[in-house]
């Protein structure tokens, strides 16, 4: 009962910040004053100006204009691409499962092996292994991912030749991307599952199983992962909104035919309403992943379920 | 046991000030002494690989497309991007720290309203909220030290609020209440001073995302404009050109490398040291 409370709490807190995030992508176009003038072409002849404006609603009082964007939003529909002349929100969906594919392919190989490398630092820690996990991590959070994904080009593509520089559509297109993408993500991981599991290894009932006679995996793999998993998927959601800013660079980069380059393709053609959809997008997706991150942190803690 | 985990702490501390020390030098004494000019460059020397002598100046970095050395624009790209973070992260803190301490200070609806804040702050990945006021306002220097800095609060705002929670509990503080002293007075002569330390180790682990996202809005050449060097202008100019001259994306990027990786030990330090001050 006291789950179900928290999650419709934070439900309820999604649904708050997703209107928080509506009005911000609303009134971002108006900080310069003049909306129809930021999106027309820099040698637009007044009349056009004037007459765009009229066509776009600008003229109307504020409140109503989002009124109708809001409207709009809630039905799916965040207005018409400028550079494209079409709905906003399906240049988007096209974009949508290159997306996907690239995030969840560096989202699973990193946390994979995060998991598996997090736990041999934690049971032989203060070990060269230990040591050599931690320079690992230490290097992966240290460059940035636009950086790293030149470099991998370097080596794989132009020294090498065995990878595609760029492109999509085949497992050979994803490797580069994916590994660039999720190398922070997995010194993250890596840090969070070891410092988390040397935590738990520390409570009474692992010194009981260790009295027991059970091997030191034994318990880690059967008592104590579970209870180490909690901060790590609570920290999952907050991580996700600095994946989706990785996705946008790395996208760029390898010629990625995703969300990411929509964004930046549509911010330098002052594509604002493209723009405003992709921002809306990437807000929902995190509030929804945070929710579900909620979702398991009730079911894998006890305390909260009952 | 304790003696080796002790120099284990004080060898990543001694790392990280080497680290930042020598960059902090570097961008400082590069762009004061180094005779080159970063803006200007030779057109008969171009795309020269480091450590080439041509005429009687010595490349140590080599040059760029347009002949210009890379050791005076990374000197003076490195001070830029530095700048631009330390400012932003000096609006960030102060606005995060105030917006935070009022929150946990009052609570009620301004702790509800400041909390939900930092929810919606936090919903947009940072990049994607910098390009597109960036892509609104226009891009200069100014207004990236500005978008960055009004960006990053949220952070700084939700860890000082936990800490004035915990401090407003304090006898002391009841006491000055009852003295007569006024909010404000309380919050910024009792409750600063409680969480001034924790906030300095949170800017400290801050950084390097900072430095990182500059990075990325200048490579995707949304930041500072050209020909003004910056860590992000560098790599990004440096990567049309990278079949040729791979120096011009190395070495750019092993900087921002020292930059993170300085930050990031001296922050686990601090911490570590914090917690075992509390132990």
């Amino acid at each position: 009962m006291k789950g179900l409370r928290f999650l419709l709490s934070r439900a309820i807190q999604g649904l708050i910040v997703m209107f928080g995030v509506s009005l911000l992508v609303f009134f971002a176009l108006f900080l310069t004053g003049d909306p129809a003038v930021l999106m027309m072409a820099p040698d637009s002849t007044a009349q056009e100006i004037a007459e765009f404006r009229e066509a776009m609603g600008f003229n109307d009082p504020i409140i109503v204009q989002y009124g109708r964007f809001l409207a709009g939003a809630l039905h799916g529909d965040l207005g018409n691409s400028l550079r494209y002349s079409r709905p906003a929100m399906d240049l988007l969906t096209e974009r949508l499962g290159a997306t996907a594919l690239l995030a969840l392919s560096a989202l699973l190989w990193s946390s994979l092996l995060g998991f598996l490398l997090g736990a041999i630092a934690a049971v032989r820690r203060n070990s060269p292994i230990d040591f050599a996990i931690r320079v690992i991590s230490l290097l992966g959070q240290a460059v940035p991912v636009f950086w790293l994904a030149l470099m991998l080009i370097i080596l794989f593509s132009l020294n090498l030749r065995w990878l595609p520089s760029s492109g999509y559509g085949s497992f050979e297109h994803l490797i580069m991307p994916s590994l660039a993408l999720g190398a922070y993500y997995l010194s993250a991981i890596t840090r969070l599952v070891r410092s988390s599991l040397i935590e738990t290894l520390g409570e009474n009932y692992i010194r009981t199983a260790r009295a027991k006679g059970l091997t030191e995996w034994r318990i880690v793999v059967r008592h104590a992962l579970r209870n180490a998993m909690i901060p790590v998927v609570t920290l999952q959601g907050m991580y996700l909104a600095s994946l989706m800013g990785g996705a946008l660079v790395t996208e760029i980069i390898f010629a990625w035919p995703g969300i990411g380059r929509l964004a930046v393709e549509a911010i330098q053609n002052r594509d604002f309403p493209v723009v405003q959809a992709v921002v809306l997008f990437a807000a929902l997706v995190f509030v929804v992943a945070n929710f579900l991150v909620d979702v398991a942190y009730t079911w894998l803690n006890p305390r909260i379920r009952l | 046991m304790i003696g080796s985990l002790k120099l284990k702490g004080n060898s990543d501390a001694a790392l990280a000030i080497v680290l930042l020390v020598a960059a902090v030098l570097f961008c400082v004494l590069v762009p004061l002494l180094w005779p080159l000019d970063p803006l200007r460059g030779d057109i008969s020397a171009t795309f020269k690989p480091p450590m080439t002598v041509v005429g009687d100046t010595l490349h140590p970095l080599g040059t760029d497309q347009l002949g210009r050395d890379l050791l005076a624009r990374l000197g003076l790209g490195t001070l830029v991007s530095f700048g631009i973070v330390l400012v932003a992260a000096l609006i960030s803190v102060v606005l995060g720290t105030a917006l935070g301490m009022i929150a946990g200070y009052y609570g009620g609806w301004v702790d509800a309203l400041i909390m939900r804040l930092v929810d919606i702050q936090l919903a947009v990945p940072f990049i994607l909220l910098i390009l597109l006021l960036v892509s609104v306002l226009g891009p200069s220097m100014t207004n990236l030290v500005i978008v960055l800095g009004l960006t990053g609060w949220a952070i700084f705002a939700r860890v000082a609020r936990g800490r004035t929670l915990e401090v407003r509990e304090l006898e002391y503080i009841d006491a000055s209440r009852a003295m007569g002293l006024s909010d404000m007075a309380i919050i910024f002569r009792h409750v600063l001073p409680n969480i001034i330390g924790p906030q300095t180790v949170l800017l400290t682990l801050d950084l390097p995302r900072l430095i990182i996202l500059e990075a990325s809005v200048g490579f995707l050449g949304l930041g500072v404009q050209p020909p003004m060097p910056t860590l992000g202008n560098l790599i990004g100019e440096g990567r049309s050109v990278i079949l040729i001259a791979n120096w011009l994306v190395l070495y750019p990027g092993l900087m921002i490398g020292a930059l993170v990786i300085g930050c990031n030990l001296l922050g686990d330090w601090l911490v570590r040291r914090a917690e075992s001050k509390v132990s």
